[in-house]
């Protein structure tokens, strides 16, 4: 199989690239009546699996899941999963020739196998569904000509999409089309009732490309959102130790630390976490970012470049065929650095204090936000795209640093999400060691100890104008105001 | 100087009224430095408890010990009193003239320990030129004047005012407000109300009465108490009423033919536990329902296999407001029909929202808001705050109030599109006494005012519900 981008000729992976839009509500109006009476089959019940699939059966829909028969024969979790929530379990052979609708929410890696399993078996005409364009995009996969393509990717961990959905909510969805698999025309139609039934329309849909979808995502969940913290995490944590801080602060002020300061990104963006900071520390934190922008965004770049044109992705799979040693291997390292093996202390640490003694944390976040926003336009990903590649989603990984470290938020990001954040990990600890050298405590464990609160004020209206005009602001504004007006009227 | 050294106790106290009331099991205890104020809803029995330190009614078991030599009451009850001797004695007259009848310096002469003290008073009181009138010809603010000198007069070393601002003017009411409070000095006093705006300052501690008996005794110094029996005195006395359902959105119309709900040979298991099995139960429009049994008997699960929230209920025989499970309804398609409220569901509601909004969202069934919702649904949920006493707080965030305020949220809530179940699982659970009576008295205002199903879990047996007469156990 070849990388289906490289096939394309220019002019169309650029219009691929630009391709994502917000869509009104009104565009939702069928509801589910396109996927009504027809028969949905899940293949895999893991946490997106099973979720998507209460909803859409609340909703009304027609699901069953089919495993393995080696899954239902061991009554294995994902058996039992589907089997106590009353959903009807059966082997590929038994559930697939009935299915009007295949929906593969197995990980990446397994997708070319399961693909293959199962689209001899898929009735004529039916649909396939994705929640992620790996293995159309990066590996090629061909699909029989009769079959309609499409993707229904909720962005956020499978756990907020039943618990929203209950509420009477949803969480934001991405949905695209394949255009080489819509033979009926009815491709969009599919995704959109399907959005609608796991509940994603009321929190706001992006109709994205294949290749959109993952060229942004691969590039934000390696750089900003999981390499970054990683690598953030590491050097603070050491910075700290050797600076003299207590090893139980440096442990909590990082691993609660993430989590809070992106919490001020979510609300309102780069500027409102950097204005929680006082001005002296604001000052600080930008002149940091600055500094950290310019040493990482050759990185951002060779990120960005390998993966528009394939390396990434072939370089990963060469180790899925090596058994995943690479994979594996850093996955060990991780779990024995000195941040991952010290607990958090049993100190308090209020709200205020992760800014005031995180702003090297807080400059490292807007460095990566901005560098993988810019990087991703650049590449002719759309600034929609790219905002919910990078800022959007930097609090939701910083969340399972909050729950167990790195550990956590390895485990819960897919397998390509970590190979890319080790990949990153490894270029950039080393390439930040100089920067490193002239760090103390008053940026990383302290925060800055000074008579005078005073600055410039030349100085600090050239910062805030700076922030505040960082493309990325712009259109999180706007985005965020979409989500705002469908979320609380509060 | 007059002061009561001694502890005045009702211990036990069963009283006849004329076996039209009865007070029951009041135990009760007045100690020197306290003034009382006693409310409670009308016919509730508070003025009947002031009046038993004033001997009035027929004690059948229990004592009352303590009380001082000279105790005077002033109350409606009195005044007619008064007025029914008066005109009895109108009556005997055998004279062909038009009788007067007793002037008011004539009664002060007769009943009040200091005369100079009364004539005094009556001056204070705006009565100087009304001495020699006969008191039947007083107009009503006038004879409770009278009255108030009258018993103030008599120097009482326990003075019982029932509704002693009633039918006085604004002047008046202040007058006497700072005449009482001197007085507070020395007279310990028991005062009747209404209303607890009306209580006056000096009062140490409030009694409420609820049908006959002694519920919560507080000190007026415990704010938060004192906001909760504010609140359960406005619930229990408010003119207002339920607020109607929204008619531009109406519910559908259900056959009512057709029961609201028909478990057949119902289940719950997980794995090889069984929780039930073999449940049969239909439930009829109209009807209302107490369900019980232990813990873990799977109550909530059943309530669940309804409401459309366990998953089982997917491969259970269920028929739920004209839908077959699992024949391509949706959850909100069920649930449009079903007003729901439990301990779990306050815990699930921690979204910030306001007050105003956790109302309105039960017109969607979401927890939170995520619809804009139009003028008249904004205007029922006001309607609701207002009968729940909570208007001044529409704008406030939800999870800043208190638990018991939230559960009324939450009941109201689940009523705010009348639908035809209402599903309570142990309403009251977690709540005090006080936040309990006031989940009650709203239950019951809800149940009298609507034509919703009640369906109620409860192992409490003291938390009854008016007008539940079908039952099931697990």
């Amino acid at each position: 199989m070849a990388n289906y981008f490289n096939t394309l000729p220019l002019r169309e992976q650029l219009e691929q690239l630009a391709k994502c839009r917000f869509m009104d509500m009104s565009e939702f109006s069928d509801g589910v009546d396109a996927l009504k009476g027809k028969k949905m089959v899940v293949i895999g019940c893991g946490a997106q699996g099973l979720n998507q699939g209460l909803n859409l059966r609340d909703s009304g829909l027609d699901v069953s899941y089919t495993l393995r028969a080696e899954a239902i024969e061991q009554k294995r979790q994902s058996w039992k999963n589907a089997t106590e929530n009353g959903f009807t379990v059966g082997t590929y052979e038994e559930l697939i020739p009935t299915a009007d609708v295949v929906l593969n929410l197995t990980p990446d890696k397994q997708h070319t196998a399961v693909v293959n399993a199962v689209m001899p078996l898929m009735k004529e005409g039916a649909c396939l569904s994705y929640s992620h364009g790996f293995n159309i995009v990066e590996e090629g996969m061909q699909i029989r000509d009769d079959l309609t393509v499409i993707m229904v990717a909720p962005k956020c961990p499978g756990s907020e999409v039943r618990a929203e959905y209950v509420r009477g909510f949803g969480v934001p969805t991405l949905i695209a089309v394949h255009e080489d698999n819509d033979p009926k025309g009815e491709g969009l139609a599919l995704a959109k009732a399907y959005a609608v039934g796991t509940g994603g329309h009321k929190a706001g849909v992006l109709m994205s490309s294949f290749i959109a979808e993952v060229k942004s995502d691969l590039m934000g969940e390696q750089t900003i959102l999981c390499g970054m913290l990683q690598t953030g995490s590491l050097l603070c944590y050491d910075k700290m130790i050797e600076e003299g801080i207590d090893a139980g602060y440096a442990s909590k002020l990082i691993q609660y630390g993430w989590e809070t300061i992106t919490e001020a990104l979510k609300y309102g963006g780069v500027t409102n976490m950097l204005d929680r900071l006082s001005n002296p520390a604001k000052i600080k934190a930008f002149d940091l970012s600055e500094e950290l922008k310019e040493i990482m965004r050759p990185l951002y770049n060779k990120h960005q470049d390998d993966i528009i044109d394939g390396t990434f992705s072939r370089v990963m799979m060469e180790d899925w065929a090596n058994d995943d040693k690479n994979l594996l291997g850093w996955r060990a390292e991780t779990a024995e650095t000195a941040f991952e093996k010290m607990p958090a202390g049993d100190v308090e640490i209020s709200e205020q204090e992760y800014f005031d003694n995180g702003i090297l944390m807080v400059a490292m976040v807007k460095a990566g936000v901005e560098l993988a926003f810019e990087t991703m336009t650049a590449a002719g990903i759309i600034a929609d795209s790219a905002y919910y590649e990078s800022l959007h989603e930097t609090p939701l990984i910083a969340n399972t640093i909050a729950r167990k470290k790195l550990y956590e938020m390895n485990a819960t990001i897919s397998d390509t999400a970590e190979y890319g954040c080790y990949l990153y990990n490894h270029a950039c600890l080393p390439l930040l060691g100089d920067f490193m050298k002239g760090i103390k405590s008053d940026v990383i464990g302290k925060g800055l100890s000074l008579d005078d609160m005073g600055v410039d004020n030349a100085r600090l209206i050239e910062v805030n104008t700076a922030l505040r005009s960082h493309p990325v602001e712009a259109i999180g504004a706007t985005l965020r105001g979409h989500m705002a007006d469908m979320k609380k009227i509060v | 100087m007059i002061t009561v050294s001694q502890t005045i106790t009702l211990n036990d106290l069963t009283v006849n009224f004329d076996e039209r009331f009865q007070l029951t099991n009041i135990n009760w205890e007045l100690t020197t430095g306290q003034h009382w104020m006693v409310t409670g809803a009308n016919g509730a029995g508070k003025s009947a408890l002031a009046a038993v330190l004033a001997g009035a009614g027929d004690i059948i078991a229990g004592a009352v010990s303590g009380l001082p030599n000279t105790v005077s009451i002033v109350s409606f009850e009195a005044q007619a009193e008064l007025i029914a001797e008066e005109l009895k004695k109108d009556d005997a007259d055998i004279l062909d003239v038009i009788a007067e009848g007793t002037t008011v310096s004539e009664v002060f002469e007769r009943d009040c320990a200091d005369t100079q003290l009364a004539l005094e008073l009556a001056d204070v009181f705006g009565l100087g030129s009304l001495l020699d009138r006969a008191f039947r010809k007083l107009s009503t603010g006038e004879s409770r004047k009278m009255m108030l000198v009258r018993a103030l007069a008599n120097k009482p070393d326990l003075l019982i005012l029932d509704e002693p601002f009633d039918g006085l003017d604004v002047e008046m009411h202040a007058q006497l407000q700072a005449y009482l409070k001197k007085l507070s000095q020395t007279v310990p006093m028991v005062i009747v109300l209404n209303r607890l705006d009306e209580c006056p300052d000096f009062i140490t501690d409030i009694a409420y009465v609820a049908e006959g008996e002694l519920g919560q005794q507080i000190k007026r110094s415990d704010e938060k108490a004192y906001a909760e029996l504010y609140q359960l005195l406005h619930l229990k006395t408010t003119d207002l009423e339920v607020p109607a359902a929204d008619p531009e959105n109406p519910i559908p119309t259900l056959d009512s033919a057709q029961p609201l709900v028909n478990l057949k040979n119902a289940t719950i298991k997980y794995g090889d536990t069984v929780i039930f099995e073999g449940l049969n139960w239909t439930i009829q429009p109209n009807e209302h329902w107490q369900l019980s049994g232990p813990n873990g008997s799977g109550k909530t699960g059943l309530l669940s296999l309804i409401t459309g929230d366990h998953p089982q209920c997917y491969t259970n025989d269920i028929f739920v407001f004209g839908f077959k499970r699992g024949s391509g309804e949706s959850i909100w398609q069920i649930k449009q029909f079903i007003g729901y409220v439990s301990t779990a569901l306050q815990w699930e509601y921690r979204v910030s929202v306001s007050i105003r909004n956790v109302v309105i969202s039960g017109f969607y069934d979401s927890i939170g808001l995520y619809t804009k919702c139009t003028d008249r649904q904004r205007q029922i949920a006001d309607e609701w705050l207002a009968l729940l006493g909570m208007s001044e707080r529409a704008d406030q965030p939800f999870n800043k109030l208190s638990y018991g305020d939230q559960r009324l949220l939450l009941i109201a809530r689940a009523m705010v599109k009348h639908p035809p179940l209402l599903i309570l699982d142990e309403p009251c659970l977690g709540l005090d006494d006080m936040n309990r009576q006031l989940v009650l008295a709203l239950i019951e205002r809800i149940c009298a005012g609507t034509e919703t199903s009640v369906l109620y879990v409860n192992h409490h047996p003291e938390d009854k519900i008016k007008g539940i007469e079908k039952y099931l156990a697990l």
